[in-house]
């Protein structure tokens, strides 16, 4: 499975990417924001999107839409993963079309289980 | 200051570490803090606004400051760079956001600024606020069997 990890932090692409390591995935492509994951799939085929919500340029949301309202990508499994944890945050992304949504803090087997919901809600 | 105030932040730095880093945190005894400096090396500083206003800092001494950069992001580092200084960033980011959804439960809801990081011993932090600061201090288990300690310092009204 290859992964695309959407984060403006460096440091927290490292810290997703770590706990990836730790549930064997281990092909993992980066972006730094909405805008730049967009140009990222333009040639990286992925199975996957764990995307921050706050992000500057292009928001996780703004990204997330982009995504559904495109016939390709909307097939992609795509994950918010954000500290905003609260109801009106997780309405907002579940309205977009998110496939599951995370909030951190989270453990090795929460994202494991994450990742198997998101895919078998778009049929993987 | 109420306990409702002060038990979400507990309750966040103990999940947080617990889920995040796989470390228990031992919460060491609370006071209130009279110097208007930062507790640690490493500080990482939010504040919450809402139906409450306040400040939230996370401060570590250097090397509790590399034990989470690196539990975090499983890489090496020697000395506090721009890396660790996002790492504490991103640790204050979601402890607070766990206190959050703690005060969230009690019917408190608050938005948080962006976080960020200052790096020094015993930097002036002035916490805008008319009520007591309060330490929170968290001991927890590093290399070798040493103890750490992670500051939680907040001003709430």
């Amino acid at each position: 499975m290859k992964v695309l990890v959407v984060d403006d932090f460096a440091t927290m692409r490292k810290i997703v990417k770590n706990v990836l390591r730790q549930i064997s995935i281990e092909n993992v492509v980066e972006a730094e924001n909405g805008k730049h994951a967009l140009t990222v799939l333009q040639t990286e085929p992925v199975d996957l999107i764990i995307s921050d919500w706050m992000m500057p340029e292009m928001t996780g949301i703004e990204f997330l839409k982009v995504c559904k309202g495109d016939e390709e990508k909307k097939k992609i499994p795509f994950i918010m993963v954000t500290a905003e944890g609260q109801a009106a945050s997780v309405m907002e992304a579940i309205k977009s079309g998110v496939d599951n949504y995370i909030v951190k803090p989270f453990t090795p087997d929460k994202l494991k289980d994450a990742i198997d919901k998101a895919r078998a809600r778009v049929g993987k | 200051m109420e306990a409702k105030y002060i038990n979400p932040f507990v309750a966040a730095a103990q999940i947080v570490f617990k889920s995040m880093l796989a470390v228990d945190v031992k919460m060491e005894k609370p006071k209130m803090k009279e110097q208007r400096t930062a507790s640690g090396d490493v500080t990482g500083i939010m504040s919450l606004v809402g139906d409450r206003k306040g400040t939230i800092c996370i401060s570590f001494h250097d090397n509790g400051a590399l034990f989470v950069f690196k539990t975090l992001t499983g890489d090496e580092c020697d000395k506090v760079g721009a890396d660790v200084v996002d790492a504490i960033g991103e640790l204050t980011n979601i402890i607070s956001g766990q206190a959050r959804q703690e005060f969230e439960k009690a019917g408190i809801n608050l938005s948080a600024s962006i976080p960020m990081v200052v790096v020094g011993k015993e930097v002036e932090l002035n916490f805008i606020t008319k009520v007591p600061i309060i330490s929170l201090p968290f001991s927890f288990s590093v290399n070798n069997g040493n103890r750490e300690t992670m500051y939680l310092d907040f001003s709430f009204e």
